[in-house]
């Protein structure tokens, strides 16, 4: 198709909308396209993977104990109990991501609403909300976590409120940033003077405008919550056994790293683990990044 | 100067409120924890308990448990400031001089890291900067991504694994080996041992750096003035060292004094899976035993380390950026 091109009259003009723009630039940023397309099959993967392989991820085999990856049956091996490694990874991978989707989705969730009427409603609100935001951000995450996850308890449900009490101060921070130049743009000042209400005016003109940021956190604060549950799972405060998680694996597997009865060291149960929550946040990762150039009107070419 | 005093100390009394406000939270925070400290000592010690249903109540008394919390954090406030940190109920010993022999350790770890991050970090993220979209950018940007996306401790761990086990060339966890004399040999076992850790430490936030330091340099690289300076025909190397560094130079100082407290917020898992005897592994013990005290005074800690990082930072930026005044 030539770069010019006369139209003719009465032919439809296709114009696209910023959602069509927004596809066509994140198309073209390949490492993100692939990193999408990665995490979508990780999704499938731990979803779907189950139905192909013949074991629960509790069935023990003791005929075929730390059995090295690529044996015949279990193509990641097993561990102490003739677990199969591949259904437990698949398994953790569900939990990994349930934590993911939903820690993000809430701490997200309050993050924008916090920054939104931060940013909106400006003076006292502002001032306290976000001393609030300041004071939770100076004391390193990862320690507060660990005295959360004890005073909240174990288990799946608690570690996700946790996250989510303690992942939304970056999101607020950036929808409140957004919100205070929106507030003065001339469609909303148009939109106040014509006697439209806050709530009104904060859902219909600013929150499509933070979308895209939200958008962009959220992504981020998936990969966040998986490391952090892996993490907390690893020291024992986490998920807890039998269920898998990626983290309760690699905390099972420290009992025979060093070498077991047989005089092995069974890297395997470390490794797989491991490798499919780096290869899940790497990928999130790059999608994240895609996503900001993408959703970035700025960035946006023609 | 004057003005510098003066905005020191002002920025030095902003710090006391926010510490006090942290120090409620998480004293309300660590109360509201399961685990009480009086029936773990009980099933510690069955016997000194055994026929004196009273003893309980009789210690909750003594130690003060019986009072509401907000009186108790009078009290503990109150000894804080006379430097008397209480007793760990796990150690059985003072908490001050528990933390007087950890904190030595973990500084010596997140030092050490933090250099080998500074040594790294720098060097790449200024030559990924300068040869923008070369070969050499990708392979950093690649590094970079992967690094941000490592989780800490199985990295640690397949670096365990790898070194440790297989190669038997480091030390697998602690600080040292008992037994070892000789200056020089007791050097050399302890740089055995921290090898790890601070390396594991510090890639992980080395990972960070290239990313901000690239990103820091490529936006002067942009700016104006360095058009002009080599419209005038100042050389390459000129240009880049004398303006280009020079001013990417004031947010990469705030970024590397603003994230110190990573350090010793990863140095919570780096130490648990090192055994390494420092703050991180304290806390994780202290939190494990429901040793509140211990727990509240490390969280202080590491509270405290983040605001004077903030206040480093902001001096920092003050003092390398003569556009901004103290006031």
């Amino acid at each position: 198709m030539p770069a010019t091109r006369k139209i003719e009259v009465g032919e439809p003009v296709h114009i696209a909308t910023y959602w069509q723009l927004v596809w066509r630039q994140f198309r073209q940023h390949r490492l993100a396209l692939i990193g999408g397309i990665i995490f979508l099959f990780l999704i499938f993967f731990t979803l779907l993977g189950p139905y192909f392989v013949p074991y629960e991820y509790e069935d023990m085999n003791f005929m075929a104990i730390f059995a090295p990856p690529l044996t015949e049956g279990h193509p990641l091996g097993t561990n102490e109990l003739g677990q199969d490694v591949l259904i437990r990874v698949m398994h953790g991978g569900r939990i990994s991501l349930l934590v993911g989707f939903v820690a993000a989705g809430l701490s997200v969730s309050i993050g924008t609403i916090i920054g939104l009427l931060s940013g909106f409603f400006g003076g006292k609100v502002d001032r306290v909300l976000m001393r609030l935001v300041d004071v939770m951000l100076s004391i390193p995450m990862f320690p507060v976590l660990l005295t959360l996850t004890l005073v909240f308890g174990s288990g799946l449900r608690n570690v996700i409120i946790v996250l989510a009490l303690f992942g939304w101060m970056g999101v607020a921070r950036l929808v409140r940033g957004t919100t205070l130049s929106l507030r003065e743009t001339e469609y909303v000042q148009a939109a106040t003077a014509l006697g439209a209400r806050s709530v009104g005016i904060i859902i219909r003109h600013i929150f499509p405008n933070v979308l895209p940021i939200i958008i962009v956190s959220a992504t981020l604060n998936i990969s966040f919550a998986i490391l952090a549950e892996s993490s907390l799972s690893y020291l024992g405060l986490g998920i807890q056994p039998p269920v898998p998680s990626w983290g309760n694996m690699l905390q099972n597997s420290l009992n025979y790293m060093l070498g077991t009865a047989h005089g092995v060291s069974p890297w395997w149960l470390t490794f797989f683990p491991g490798f499919f929550i780096f290869l899940t946040v790497l990928n999130i990762n790059f999608l994240g990044d895609g996503l900001r150039d993408a959703l970035d009107p700025k960035v946006m070419k023609k | 100067m004057r003005n510098m005093k003066k905005y020191l100390a002002r920025r030095l009394l902003e710090v006391i409120p926010i510490l006090l406000f942290i120090s409620i939270l998480i004293f309300v925070i660590l109360n509201a924890m399961p685990g009480d400290p009086l029936l773990q000592m009980r099933m510690e010690n069955p016997r000194a308990f055994a026929g004196d249903p009273e003893a309980l109540d009789r210690l909750r008394a003594h130690y003060g448990l019986d009072q509401p919390v907000y009186v108790r954090y009078g009290v503990w406030l109150q000894n804080m400031l006379q430097g008397d940190l209480g007793y760990s109920s796990a150690y059985r010993v003072p908490v001050l001089s528990l933390l007087q022999s950890r904190i030595p350790n973990t500084l010596i770890l997140t030092v050490t890291a933090w250099l080998i991050g500074l040594v790294l970090a720098l060097p790449i993220g200024i030559y990924s900067a300068l040869k923008k979209y070369s070969p050499f950018d990708f392979m950093a940007t690649g590094f970079a991504f992967v690094g941000i996306s490592l989780p800490h401790f199985w990295f640690a761990l397949m670096a365990i694994i790898i070194f440790s086990v297989h190669l038997g060339w480091l030390p697998i966890s602690g600080m040292s080996t008992y037994g070892i004399t000789g200056t020089w040999e007791i050097f050399w076992d302890r740089a055995r041992h921290l090898v790890l850790p601070a390396c594991i430490l510090g890639f992980v936030q080395v990972a960070y750096w290239v990313r901000y330091i690239r990103t820091a340099l490529i936006e002067v690289m942009n700016m104006d003035y360095i058009r002009t300076a080599y419209s005038k025909g100042i050389t390459r190397k000129k240009v880049i060292f004398k303006h280009a560094l020079k001013n990417a130079l004031i947010p990469i100082i705030t970024i590397l004094a603003l994230d110190i407290p990573y350090f010793f917020g990863g140095a919570v898992i780096v130490e648990t899976v090192f055994s390494w005897p420092g703050m991180g592994r304290l806390m994780y013990q202290a939190v494990l035993a429901s040793d509140h005290n211990l727990a509240i005074n490390c969280l202080i800690f590491l509270a405290l380390v983040t605001l004077m990082s903030n206040l480093l930072a902001d001096i920092l930026y003050a003092f390398v950026d003569p556009r901004i005044r103290y006031n």
